[in-house]
C-alpha cells in the first residue's frame, strides 16, 4: 500500500469500516510510514481540539423571541381559520349555488339562442326516408330528396356546399345530396 | 387546540424540569400532536444548543446561527403534523438545519459580506477582548491552547461547504453515515467520499501548525 491508497482508505480505517485484511494492511502502512503517521497524528490532534471547543449557548433573548414568533404563527394560522371557517364555508356554499344557478340559466339561454339561429338559418328539415335515387342525375351515386319547411325542428340545419344542388318546384325545394350523406 | 392552551408556551427552552424529560423524542412529538403544548418546550430545550452549535460551525457566524435556529423551530412547529413519525426526529431537525445553513452559505456567496470573524483574524493581540483563563495553567500552554482553538475553527471554516456539513455532522454531532446521508440528501458513497476528503483537507490545513 502506498500513501495515496492509505489516504483513500483512511476514513474507513478510522471509523472501523474496513475488512480485517484491509485494516491490517492499512495499519501496517501507518506503522511504517512516517508521513502518514504525521497525517494521522495531526488529524487526531485537530479533532481533539475541535471537540474541546467550548459549546456555544443560546442568548438570553432566544426563548422570548422564539415564543413571540410562535405566537405570531398561531395568530396567522390557527385563530384565523377557527374564527372565519364558518363564514368562509358559508360564502363558498353561496358562491357554489350561485355558480350552478348561473350555469343553468346560461345553458338555457344558449339553447334558446340555438333554436333562434336554427329558425333564422335552417331552411328545411331533411326527411331522409324520402330520399331516393335520382336516375336523371349524371352521377348515379347521388340521391335527391323533397324537403318540407319545418323551421322549429331541432335538427333542422343543413350545410350548404357545392355538393348540394337545390332546385325549386312550386312551394317545395328539391336537393340533390351526395350518397356519402347516408341516404337509404 | 385553543389559544389559551397555546399560551402555555411560557419558559420556552428554559423549562427546568418537564413531565416529558424522561421520554423519547418520538413520544414528546406525539404528546405535542395530541395537544400537550408544553411538549414543544421540551423539544426546544433538547435541541436548541445542539442545533446552534451545528449551524454555527457550518456558517461561522453566531448571531446568524441563532436566527437560523429560530427558523428551524418555527418550521418544526409549522410542519410537525406532517413529520413521518417512523423516522428519527433528530434527523428531521438536523435536515431542516442543514438546508437552512446551506441556503445561508449560498446566499452569502452570491452577496458576499465581510464577516466579523474575517476581520477578527487580522486583529492585533491588544484588540482582543479580555479572556479570563485558568490561572493554574502555564502561559505558554494557554497560548498554545488558544492558538490551536483558533486554528481548528479556521480549518473547519476553510473546508468547502458540502464537505464542512458532513464533517461537522460526523465529528462534532456524532451522526452515523446513514443519518448524514439522510440529512444531507446524498447517498452513502457520497457521504463517505466527502468525509474522507474533508478529513484529509482538515489534516492538511492543521498539520503544518502542529509541529
Amino acid at each position: 500500500m502506498n500513501c495515496c491508497e492509505f489516504r483513500e482508505k483512511y476514513s474507513d480505517f478510522a471509523d472501523g469500516l474496513l475488512t480485517s485484511s484491509e485494516s491490517a494492511e492499512t495499519g501496517t502502512h501507518l506503522a511504517t510510514c512516517a508521513a502518514c503517521r504525521r497525517f494521522d497524528a495531526a488529524l487526531r490532534a485537530g479533532l481533539d481540539a475541535l471537540r474541546a471547543l467550548p459549546s456555544v449557548g443560546v442568548s438570553r433573548g432566544f426563548g422570548p423571541r422564539l415564543r413571540q414568533r410562535l405566537r405570531g404563527e398561531l395568530a396567522v394560522h390557527v385563530p384565523i381559520v377557527a374564527r372565519w371557517s364558518g363564514t368562509v364555508g358559508t360564502l363558498l356554499l353561496v358562491a357554489t349555488v350561485g355558480f350552478i344557478g348561473w350555469d343553468l340559466l346560461d345553458s338555457r339561454s344558449a339553447h334558446r339562442d340555438k333554436a333562434a339561429a336554427a329558425t333564422a338559418w335552417s331552411p328545411a328539415s331533411l326527411p331522409l326516408a324520402a330520399t331516393r335515387p335520382n336516375p336523371s342525375h349524371p352521377d348515379q351515386r347521388r340521391y335527391s330528396a323533397d324537403l318540407r319547411f319545418d323551421a322549429f325542428h331541432p335538427l333542422n340545419s343543413i350545410l350548404v356546399s357545392e355538393d348540394i344542388r337545390p332546385t325549386t318546384a312550386g312551394d317545395r325545394l328539391r336537393f340533390d345530396v351526395p350518397a356519402v350523406w347516408g341516404g337509404p | 387546540m385553543t389559544l389559551a392552551v397555546r399560551d402555555d408556551l411560557r419558559n420556552l427552552g428554559h423549562a427546568p424540569s418537564t413531565p416529558f424529560a424522561g421520554l423519547e423524542d418520538a413520544q414528546v412529538v406525539q404528546a405535542f400532536l395530541a395537544g400537550r403544548d408544553r411538549a414543544f418546550d421540551e423539544l426546544v430545550s433538547r435541541y436548541q444548543v445542539r442545533l446552534l452549535n451545528f449551524i454555527y460551525r457550518t456558517v461561522g457566524d453566531r448571531e446568524r446561527a441563532e436566527d437560523l435556529v429560530q427558523e428551524v423551530f418555527i418550521r418544526i412547529y409549522r410542519h410537525l403534523h406532517r413529520f413521518d413519525q417512523t423516522k428519527k426526529f433528530s434527523t428531521w431537525a438536523y435536515t431542516i438545519a442543514s438546508n437552512l445553513a446551506k441556503n445561508e452559505l449560498r446566499n452569502r456567496s452570491r452577496n458576499p459580506l465581510v464577516l466579523f470573524q474575517t476581520i477578527k483574524r487580522h486583529w492585533e493581540a491588544d484588540h482582543r477582548p479580555l479572556q479570563f483563563e485558568d490561572s493554574s495553567s502555564r502561559p505558554d500552554d494557554m497560548f498554545r491552547k488558544r492558538h490551536l482553538r483558533e486554528l481548528v475553527e479556521q480549518s473547519v471554516a476553510q473546508l468547502p461547504e458540502h464537505h464542512r456539513v458532513v464533517f461537522v455532522l460526523r465529528e462534532l454531532e456524532g451522526k452515523t453515515y446513514e443519518e448524514i446521508a439522510e440529512i444531507s440528501g446524498c447517498n452513502l458513497g457520497t457521504v463517505k467520499s466527502r468525509l474522507n476528503r474533508a478529513r484529509n483537507n482538515f489534516a492538511s490545513i492543521i498539520a503544518p501548525h502542529l509541529d
